[in-house]
């Protein structure tokens, strides 16, 4: 899979404090284990890599390529799914999965708070979109770490 | 049993003069030990609890020096004092003094108002001292206008809208609130020259604490005060002096009072009573409140609500100066910590006095507008739910322990980052700027406010 990063990509996962090689290990560990989710051309992948989940959100039109769209990471973590609202146009590539709209318990610094996500109640597992991460879920975390300092 | 736990130099309560101290570890006490040539030992309780004093000492902060310094000489702290090359932390606050009259005659004041010469600055002289600020602290720059009673001058707000004109970022009044209680005109007209919050002195809900610590009840008139700055959208931070003759046992209630009043009421700050400018008595052990003390007092008195480990170092003064906590006012009105000692400190322990500012500037500010969640429509994100409650409905509970005579140490002064300027353009920490000995005579105090008063 040959990975590319366009520069107004680049500039957003510099704004955003990520690192490019993290975001590379994200599209390609999804590119060895098939293990990422698929709409259309659209392919989003995630790792947690240190105390962060990245996902990146790639074109997949092109043959062996994945060209990334954006990048995008929270601190929180992930924990049970609290329920399934309904379908949504995401399939799970190693498994074939319907991928569902719900809510799933996310923690940050020992305070649980439900959020909307991308869910697999097969897998119990789930996916934070960007609008979340980057509005909500960074408020969040800046809020705590603010206070903390 | 007792261990020596540590060295310093610290100040003989009776002539000032600076001495060797030694922090000597006894009966899970903390003590200052120290010998003055001319006036013997003295040996002062200065924390209950030994593991905990040394446990604090992982929340010290990487230091920055300060931007300028008015004082070349060094190794002669807190002797000679301006900033000196000795000291090791930023200004975040910088108190500045517009009189040392007052329309009380407290038996407890830090500023002894109202005693010996009539300080009332110009505003030239006042101007000067908004430009050493501008020269040698980095911005934000937060003052705090305190006296005496501030608002004694009628000519408050323009001395208001001079500093916010010459670029100083956040402006508090320190204030008994009185004028305001009477005047809400007056504290309209100084919210709209440019004051950003109160910092108002509160220290209970009973008229017998105020006979103690201010000499009469004033009760009455404290609670008119915040009446009227939730009429015109002050916000207020609570300054409770603590005593263990007087308050410590009452200290819950000012907490849950503030609950009541949040977004009005953005902090409630305790202080331990501290035996510096008029105090009724010479300190003994028991006359003191160490910051161990108040926090299991507000872990009692608030069943746990607040727990001692809600409480951490702000970091940027001496880590054994102060504590905080912060907590989200949930809807049933309980507090919801946001800060707790079991997360460990802050990772970035650099640029600490930055981040004070900010807060300052920022956080303490009557709307909180500096979190932003994006309408998410019908969503259900209780994540923004919290946070768009935290951006109002928060409320800060901390504590600075002031240094006094008995309890000084200079590496505290060094570490200072709140700072009394002056008008011959110094910064001397505050608590050194007020420190007077068992007679009454001051390194810096009386010395510069009587250069610079009507004879």
């Amino acid at each position: 899979m040959q990975v590319t990063i366009p520069d107004n990509v680049k500039e957003l996962i510099a704004k955003r404090g990520l690192k490019e090689s993290d975001v590379l290990d994200v599209v390609n560990t999804a590119a060895q284990t098939n293990h990422y989710l698929k709409k259309g051309t659209d392919g989003l992948a995630k790792k947690v890599i240190g105390d962060l989940t990245v996902y990146a959100l790639c074109d997949l039109s092109g043959q062996g390529t994945a060209v990334v769209k954006s990048a995008y990471a929270h601190k929180m973590k992930l924990g049970k799914i609290v329920n399934v609202m309904g379908e949504s146009e995401w399939k799970s590539v190693d498994k074939g999965h319907a991928i569902a709209t719900g809510h799933v318990e996310i923690e940050y610094m020992t305070v649980k708070r439900n959020g909307p996500a991308l869910v697999c109640p097969a897998c119990n597992e789930a996916w934070v979109e960007e609008y979340l991460a980057t509005k909500t879920l960074a408020a969040a975390e800046g809020l705590f770490e603010a206070k903390r300092a | 049993m007792s261990d020596i736990i540590g060295h310093t130099n610290s100040l003989c309560p009776k002539c000032l003069k600076t001495v060797p101290a030694t922090k000597v570890a006894e009966d899970d006490k903390v003590y200052l030990l120290k010998e003055c040539p001319e006036h013997g030992t003295e040996k002062v309780l200065i924390w209950r609890g030994v593991a905990d004093y040394e446990d604090m000492k992982r929340y010290a902060a990487v230091q920055s020096k300060p931007l300028r310094l008015a004082v070349k000489e060094d190794n002669n702290c807190p002797q000679i004092c301006g900033l000196c090359p000795d000291h090791v932390q930023h200004t975040c606050l910088v108190v500045m003094e517009i009189t040392n009259g007052c329309n009380l005659k407290c038996p407890v004041c830090f500023a002894s108002a109202n005693e010996r010469y009539k300080f009332s600055p110009s505003i030239e002289i006042i101007k000067g001292m908004y430009q050493t600020m501008l020269d040698y602290v980095n911005h934000p720059i937060c003052v705090q206008i305190s006296g005496g009673e501030p608002t004694i001058r009628d000519d408050l707000p323009e001395i208001v809208r001079m500093g916010k004109a010459m670029g100083i970022d956040h402006i508090e009044v320190n204030t008994n609130g009185i004028r305001f209680a009477e005047d809400i005109e007056f504290l309209q007209t100084i919210k709209e020259a440019g004051v950003d919050s109160l910092y108002f002195s509160f220290d209970g809900l009973h008229g017998d604490i105020y006979k103690q610590t201010c000499g009469r009840d004033i009760l009455a008139q404290k609670l008119k005060c915040i009446e009227n700055c939730e009429k015109v959208g002050m916000g207020v931070t609570l300054v409770c002096v603590v005593s263990p003759n007087i308050n410590l046992d009452r200290v819950g209630e000012v907490i849950n009072f503030a609950k009541s009043k949040v977004p009005t009421i953005k902090g409630v700050h305790f202080q331990p009573i501290s035996y510096f400018g008029r105090f009724p008595i010479s300190p003994k052990d028991e006359d003191r409140v160490t910051i161990p003390d108040l926090l299991k007092a507000i872990e009692e008195q608030t069943n746990g609500e607040l727990m001692v480990d809600s409480f951490i170092p702000t970091s940027c003064s001496n880590i054994h100066c102060d504590a905080k906590s912060m907590s989200v006012v949930m809807e049933d009105g309980s507090l919801f910590p946001l800060t707790s000692r079991a997360l460990g400190p802050p990772k970035e322990t650099n640029a600490i006095a930055t981040k004070t500012r900010t807060e300052i500037s920022d956080l303490w500010r009557f709307i909180e507008d500096s979190l932003k969640v994006e309408d998410e429509g019908e969503e259900v994100n209780e994540w923004g739910s919290f946070v768009d409650r935290a951006k109002t409905n928060y409320l800060t509970v901390s504590t600075m322990a002031f240094q006094d005579a008995w309890t000084s140490e200079t590496e505290r002064f060094r570490n200072c980052c709140i700072h009394t300027v002056t008008p011959d353009g110094k910064l001397i920490p505050f608590c050194l700027f007020n420190i007077n000995s068992q007679e009454g005579k001051t390194l810096y105090r009386h010395e510069m406010w009587s250069k610079y008063s009507e004879k």
